[in-house]
Order: C-alpha cells, then sequence, then structure tokens
C-alpha cells in the first residue's frame, strides 16, 4: 500500500474537482432560473449540463472507491448518518430532476428566451437544488465529525 | 517563529482545534467546501463558454457571474485564514501550502484578465472567442484544479 499511497488523495482531488463542476454548473443554471443574468437564454444555457453529468460521475467512482477502501466507515456497522444523510440527500436532488422533466418544467424553461422570467415552479425547483447540493457537500464534511464512525 | 506559535495558542485557536463541538472547526471546513464550489464552479462554466461549449450563449450576460465567484473567493481568504491560524507552522512548514497558494493567486490573477480583457470587450458577441481567450480558459482550470489538488494533498504529505 505504500508505494500507492497517493492514490486516496488523487481520489479525494478528483472527488473536489468533480463536486466543483456539478455544483458550478447546476448552480450558475438555478441562479439564472431564479433570476441572475436574465440576458442568458434558457435552452442553449442547459448545453453546459453534460459538465454537471461529467463531474457527478467522477465522484460517483471515486466515491465508490472510498468505500471500497474504507466500507467501515460509512456503512459500518453502525451506518454513518452523515453518510446516510449525504444518500438520502443525493437521492432527493435526483427525485428534483425527474420532477423538473416530468412535470413539463423543463419545457416551459427550454422556451425562457434572453430577458424573459422563468416560471415560478421553475424557481421552487431550482432553490430546491441549490439546496440540495450545499446539503450534499456539508453531509460529507460532516462524515469525519458527525455521527462519526472515523 | 514565535509568533506563529502564539497565533495557534490563542483561545479561539484551541477552541477550533479541540472543541468537539461540530460548531467549531467542522463548520469552518464546511464554509470553505461550499466557498470553493462557488468560486471554482462559475469560473468552470466561464471557461467552457469560452472554449466553444454552448456557442449559442451570448458571452456578456456570464459577466454576472464574477459576482458569485467574487464571494467565493472573499468566503475562502477568510474561512482560509481560520483554518491557517489554526495550524500555522505546520501549514508553514508544508511546500504544498505555497504550491496551493500560488495556484490560487495565479487563478485569480487569470479570472482578472478575463474579466478586464475578454468581458470588458464591447464587440464580445460580434466575434469568435480569440485564442488569447481560450487559453486563458485553459491556465484558469489548470490553476483551479492544481490548487484543489494541492489542497488535498496537503493534509497527507508534508505534516500539514
Amino acid at each position: 500500500m505504500d508505494d500507492i499511497w497517493w492514490f486516496l488523495p488523487l481520489c479525494e482531488s478528483l472527488h473536489f474537482i468533480g463536486m466543483a463542476m456539478l455544483v458550478g454548473v447546476v448552480g450558475v443554471l438555478d441562479l439564472r432560473i431564479l433570476g441572475m443574468a436574465k440576458r442568458l437564454p434558457l435552452e442553449p444555457l442547459q448545453r453546459l449540463m453534460p459538465w454537471a453529468v461529467l463531474g457527478f460521475v467522477i465522484n460517483l467512482g471515486t466515491g465508490f472507491v472510498f468505500i471500497a477502501a474504507n466500507p467501515r466507515q460509512y456503512i459500518g456497522p453502525p451506518l454513518s448518518l452523515s453518510f446516510a444523510a449525504k444518500m438520502l440527500f443525493i437521492v432527493f436532488a435526483g427525485l428534483n430532476v425527474i420532477l423538473f422533466y416530468m412535470s413539463g418544467l423543463k419545457r416551459m424553461v427550454d422556451r425562457v428566451e434572453a430577458g424573459h422570467d422563468a416560471p415560478l415552479g421553475a424557481k421552487v425547483s431550482a432553490a430546491v437544488s441549490l439546496f440540495l447540493w450545499v446539503g450534499v457537500m456539508y453531509w460529507g464534511r460532516m462524515l469525519q465529525f458527525f455521527g462519526k464512525s472515523f | 517563529m514565535g509568533w506563529l506559535q502564539s497565533l495557534e495558542g490563542n483561545s479561539f485557536s484551541i477552541w477550533l482545534k479541540e472543541s468537539p463541538s461540530i460548531w467549531g472547526y467542522a463548520t469552518i471546513l464546511f464554509i470553505h467546501t461550499v466557498g470553493l464550489s462557488f468560486a471554482v464552479g462559475p469560473s468552470v462554466a466561464i471557461d467552457l463558454r469560452l472554449l466553444g461549449v454552448g456557442r449559442r450563449l451570448p458571452m456578456g450576460p456570464f459577466d454576472a457571474f464574477f459576482k458569485v465567484i467574487w464571494i467565493g473567493f472573499w468566503v475562502n481568504a477568510a474561512s482560509g485564514t481560520v483554518l491557517f491560524v489554526t495550524d500555522a507552522t505546520s501549514k508553514l512548514a508544508n511546500p504544498l501550502f505555497f504550491v496551493k497558494m500560488t495556484f490560487v493567486f495565479l487563478a485569480v490573477g487569470v479570472m482578472i484578465v478575463i474579466r478586464r480583457r475578454v468581458f470588458r470587450d464591447p464587440d464580445l458577441d460580434g466575434q469568435p472567442v480569440a485564442a488569447f481567450s481560450k487559453w486563458l480558459a485553459v491556465a484558469s482550470i489548470v490553476c483551479w484544479f492544481g490548487a484543489i489538488t494541492a489542497g488535498r494533498f496537503m493534509s497527507y504529505v508534508g505534516g500539514g
């Protein structure tokens, strides 16, 4: 293991880079829906989204590495409460995206041109998204401190 | 190095490091993480647009996100100062700390140049993105990701 001491810190670095890409791109989109930089039309702005998805995939992969390296720290027993809360928030963020598509908000948002306001439902969805992703970062940071098995 | 020890030795630093309260050290780390996301994330979004993602998007309105970047940066300058003060001697003994700071200052410098040279151009959306601007975008991504990587490795290498 001493030969690959750099592997976990490398995965951590990638996990933070993936986080910045995911929260950065999603945050820019959410803030525009909420009314910032209104001159950006919303359909082409979503062209940035594949980079958020890439960030998520990087974090899914590196996240599995962390669990595989130290399973007891996360799934226990006892189950880490911060880890459970983090996973729950990620699931909620996913449900929020599914709801965004199924409710027809996505189609309404696609029609929001430069200078126009997004519909109220989309604003609620964007605010929930920001709250949940900041929450995911919160529980991730609390892993070492709260409900810990570290 | 007496003043460094007095930085670490003040009651606030000691409380922050030793208190089991999740409102201390853990919360500062969380704030530092949120600041990172809001400084680096929108920077990368701007860089991606400069590099050709979402070509149908006008560049000009992205200017508004520099506000978010600066808020993220100053939140991290403050939370980073607090984290530094609790651990000043070992941070200053760690070469990676200086690598991280160099990358952060370069990244901020590149964002300032992007704002001044690219965004203040009145014909910003009237012409294709200049090669120089694309290199600035690449430099920005390299410096931010370099800062993150040096920061993560700091807790493994060099005793910091």
